[in-house]
């Protein structure tokens, strides 16, 4: 993990849906290999920020830096075109609340869809590929289930392999454990744990305080629309300076009973 | 008691033959234009430019909310002499049955894209999809499941409704028995014949959607 060469870099970002200003200028810079969570109550933006990194959500002013790509917004530039939203979101894959995979086609056509349909990449070749990845989430034996028939941690777990199947250079994590009883939560976050052992750069927006302290790099707490704080696992959540962080753990706290 | 005399309908069968023959015709190319015309008007109201959106609406509620025998009528003898363009029965009642069919299977499809989650949408974008692709591979799949049990539906009645270009001489099924009562005075014999043949056709085709519809959500 180096300073010098952010994989993601996204600066001032603006966003507002109608009256309503959700970020007010954030801005966030992930190193290669970098795990960083963002934390923050709802409302708070975390997730309307993360969206802003693939560009699902189109900010009304800032920069986002991908790699060698660069979008700049506001200030009369023009709205990327769909063909350079979608060459974007080839190198920053995300993972959804709820998991949308595509319900016509088995775990392994949803992990091959992308490749397919999107690099080129031969069916065959695709396939073995979604095979991998299926095996590398613990779930070889579900390649032709359709996902009604899956868990809701399986249905995830199918989710971060098609993801993983586009060979992103950056992970996005939309609070992919929060629609999960919480019998299933662990398997997800395992798989999300090896990746992070394997050195993938990953942003994850999770209410799993436990998890983002112990996988997590640095931790940003966002509220009203800014990054609040932002620091190690350790400063943030162990020693919280900003008064709201304080009042959010602490709530937190009471809520899960520790 | 009436005396059913069915051998009376000999000499006629012929005609019979012909009238769904046309009937079959009509059915056939006024359900393929109107799913092109349905295609067209329902993904341009989903995803089309805003200022369609309204001439579009007007199109499709002003022939679901009119009958479909005052459109034809309308087509046949009021068009004409508004344009000055004299139309054949023929023309007239394809292109008002396709109309007709188009304004519903639009609202069809509309409703099924429709139906759709956002979240799928979302998904096809984040592994690099676009939109045209996302539609095609990921959106309309669903969306024909979605649509099939209301599509088959409209289908079934839209035949039925070919019997409607009787009223201004067109040699269809219904047309033919007319014809056929006039010159054999058998109207019971007629009309139940018509009818059974009307339902012999239509009953395996529901037969079949309902085949269909299953294998199609076999995997939900």
């Amino acid at each position: 993990m180096t300073d010098t060469d952010p994989t993601l870099s996204v600066r001032d970002i603006q966003k507002s849906f109608g009256p309503l200003h959700v970020l007010k200028g954030v801005s966030l810079d992930v190193a290669r290999g970098e795990v960083v969570t963002l934390i923050g109550s709802s409302g708070s933006g975390k997730s309307t920020f993360l969206r802003c990194m693939n560009l699902l959500e189109i900010p009304q002013s800032g920069t986002l830096k991908a790699g060698a790509r660069q979008f700049t917004f506001g200030n009369g530039e023009r709205t990327p075109r769909d063909a350079e939203l979608a060459l974007l979101r080839r190198d920053v894959g995300m993972v959804f609340q709820h998991f949308n995979l595509f319900p016509h086609m088995s775990a392994l056509e949803n992990i091959a869809e992308g490749p397919v349909q999107v690099k080129g990449t031969p069916k065959a070749e695709a396939h073995e590929l979604a095979r991998d990845l299926l095996a590398k989430v613990g779930l070889a034996e579900k390649a032709d289930t359709f996902p009604a028939r899956l868990s809701g941690g399986q249905k995830q777990r199918v989710a971060i392999a098609r993801a993983l199947a586009m060979k992103p250079d950056v992970m996005l994590f939309d609070e992919v454990t929060s629609a999960l009883d919480p019998e299933l939560v662990g398997e997800v976050l395992n798989v999300i744990r090896a990746l992070a052992a394997d050195g993938m750069t990953m942003i994850l927006v999770t209410h799993e305080m436990a998890f983002a302290a112990d996988v997590s790099h640095r931790v940003g707490f966002m509220s009203e629309g800014v990054m609040a704080e932002i620091g190690s696992a350790d400063e943030v959540i162990r020693h919280p300076k900003h008064p709201r962080l304080i009042s959010f753990l602490e709530r937190f706290r009471q809520a899960s009973g520790g | 008691m009436y005396l059913w005399d069915f051998t009376a309908l000999k000499p006629y069968w012929g005609l019979i033959w012909q009238g769904l023959g046309v009937t079959m015709l009509y059915t056939v190319i006024t359900v393929l234009a109107g799913v092109v015309i349905g295609l067209v008007v329902g993904i341009g109201r989903t995803s089309g430019p805003r200022w369609l959106s309204a001439p579009l609406r007007a199109y499709i509620e002003v022939f679901r909310c009119t009958p479909l025998l005052v459109q034809l009528v309308w087509v046949y003898y009021a068009l004409p002499v508004l344009v000055g363009v004299d139309m054949s029965a023929a023309t007239a009642c394809f292109l008002t049955l396709s109309l007709y069919a188009g304004s519903f299977y639009a609202e069809i499809f509309r409703g099924g894209i429709e139906a759709i989650d956002r979240g799928q949408w979302e998904a096809g974008r984040a592994i690099g999809m676009r939109q045209r692709r996302i539609f095609r591979r990921i959106v309309l799949p669903q969306a024909i499941q979605v649509m099939i049990p209301s599509f088959i539906n409209q289908t079934i009645l839209q035949l039925k409704n070919t019997s409607l270009v009787s009223v201004v001489a067109v040699g269809d099924l219904l047309y033919q028995g007319t014809v056929i009562t006039a010159a054999s005075y058998r109207p019971l014999e007629v009309y139940t014949v018509i009818a059974v043949i009307y339902f012999a056709v239509l009953f395996p085709v529901t037969l079949v959607a309902d085949r269909v519809e299953q294998r199609m959500g076999a995997h939900r």
